[in-house]
């Protein structure tokens, strides 16, 4: 192994690129074994090679680091590895001399055990908590009568047939809309994320179930995906998850704006029963109809009432005059020279003058006198004034 | 009558409507207007109810992509 050493020029010390290569190899094999985790890319394992390459990617940021090992100590290791499976690989930094690539030689290689995965579940539900994405105040209300829901189903035809069924029975004009994607293994949560969005934009889509029966805890990952629940959380429409079952949460059923045990239970949840949503409506118009009907009786009331008062009152008028009337008739009355009759006086006339004066007639003059009853006709006999 | 807002949205207007006259202190000439878009309102309720056939329309992811 040369050594390194720099050439000279005057005080300038220059290193060729091979020495400057095998100055940091030897420094980066100083540092110490290392545990890095990655999804597997670019697997590249070959009969005629000694070793196997492989390219670690982080699913976050999309920095990669490539991996070299042993052919046989990875034969041994009998990962049946695929592409996108996340790993954890033991091993220390290495610089590929030749090309003066940073690369990690491995020691050995780990399928994240179920282990590996709760702990980085329950990271991510911690930081995603911490952001109020599972908050109760961020959850929207379903929509009573949505013009459309959009399902998103896995071929799985259990899951997809109950829901189905269940908004067929319950609500037979209701519209749903399917959108199938992958919902298991590598590249499930991608195509997830990618039919949430299409159902979402749908035009008539105003909730979408996610409708995933039963399966291991494996099987049901991609829904705790960060990639999946932060696409559940800002969906344009409420989500409904009906993921695995009751035992199951999937970090998606935080995130979701209503959690349904079951397909059935989710088809429940959003489209309403139609004999129910027929009696409230038909409660509303039986009350439209009476509340209206009373308003018009209490004002038909009212204006017969008024009507009679109305009615009434030139009579009630007639009768006041009249009883004023009959006031002063009574005592015109007894201004009348005929109530004075009564009492025994008498009028004498002649012609038509009434007498107030004996001279004013002659012995032999007619004179007509008025009693209280009847009249007599009577002549002067003598005059005394 | 065509009306775009949401089911929940005319059954509102509905409910309300019934709770105005109910309280009665309204002039019958506005009661009979009320009335008329009460009738209106549930017509359409009702006419949203109808339908005896689930409908159900397929679409693909890659549509999105579009």
């Amino acid at each position: 192994m040369a050594k390194v050493e720099p050439i000279l020029y005057g005080d300038r010390k220059v290193f060729t690129v091979s020495s400057f290569n095998r100055g940091v190899a030897s420094y980066l094999g100083r540092l110490p074994a290392v545990w890095v985790e990655g999804e597997v890319t670019e697997l590249r394992r070959n009969e005629a090679w000694a070793t196997v390459f492989l390219t670690l990617k982080d699913p976050k940021t999309g920095a990669t680091l490539k991996v070299t090992i042993g052919r046989r100590t990875f034969d041994r290791l009998e990962l049946a590895l695929e592409e996108g499976e996340t790993v954890h690989v033991s091993g220390r930094a290495e610089l590929y001399e030749l090309k003066g690539e940073l690369g990690l030689r491995a020691t050995t290689i780990e399928r994240i055990g179920l282990g590996g995965h709760l702990l980085a579940l329950e990271r991510l539900k911690r930081q995603l908590a911490a952001e109020g994405l599972f908050a109760q105040a961020r959850k929207r209300s379903l929509p009573r009568l949505p013009r459309a829901v959009g399902i998103l189903t896995g071929a799985d035809a259990a899951a997809r047939g109950d829901l189905v069924a269940t908004i067929g029975a319950r609500f037979p004009a209701a519209k749903v809309v399917i959108c199938e994607a992958r919902v298991q293994g590598k590249g499930a949560p991608a195509t997830i994320v990618a039919a949430l969005a299409t159902l979402a934009a749908h035009p008539e889509v105003d909730v979408v179930v996610l409708a995933r029966g039963g399966g291991s805890f494996e099987d049901l990952l991609p829904f705790s995906d960060e990639a999946v629940v932060r696409a559940v959380a800002a969906c344009a429409v409420p989500v409904v998850s009906a993921v695995g079952h009751e035992q199951d949460t999937p970090l998606c059923d935080l995130a979701a704006d209503a959690r349904a045990a079951t397909p059935t239970a989710a088809g429940a949840l959003v489209v309403p029963d139609l004999d129910e949503l027929s009696a409230s409506l038909e409660r509303s118009h039986r009350r439209l109809v009476l509340s209206v009907r009373n308003l018009l009786e209490r004002d038909s009331e009212r204006l017969a009432r008024l009507g009679e008062r109305l009615r009434a009152a030139p009579h009630l008028l007639l009768e006041r005059r009249r009883a004023g009337l009959d006031h002063t008739g009574a005592r015109l009355q007894t201004l009348s020279p005929l109530a004075t009759l009564d009492r025994g006086y008498a009028i004498v006339r002649a012609g038509a003058v009434a007498i107030r004066d004996a001279s004013a007639v002659q012995v032999a003059d007619r004179l007509e006198i008025e009693l209280a009853t009847g009249e007599l006709g009577a002549r002067v006999e003598d005059v005394r004034s | 009558m065509s009306d775009d807002r949401s089911f929940e949205e005319l059954q509102k207007e509905l409910e309300d409507i019934v709770a105005r006259l109910e309280r009665g202190d309204v002039p019958v000439d506005d009661a009979i207007a009320l009335f008329r878009r009460g009738e209106e309102l549930f017509k359409t309720c009702v006419s949203r109810l109808q339908g005896a056939e689930l409908r159900i329309e397929e679409l693909s992811a890659s549509d999105a992509s579009e």
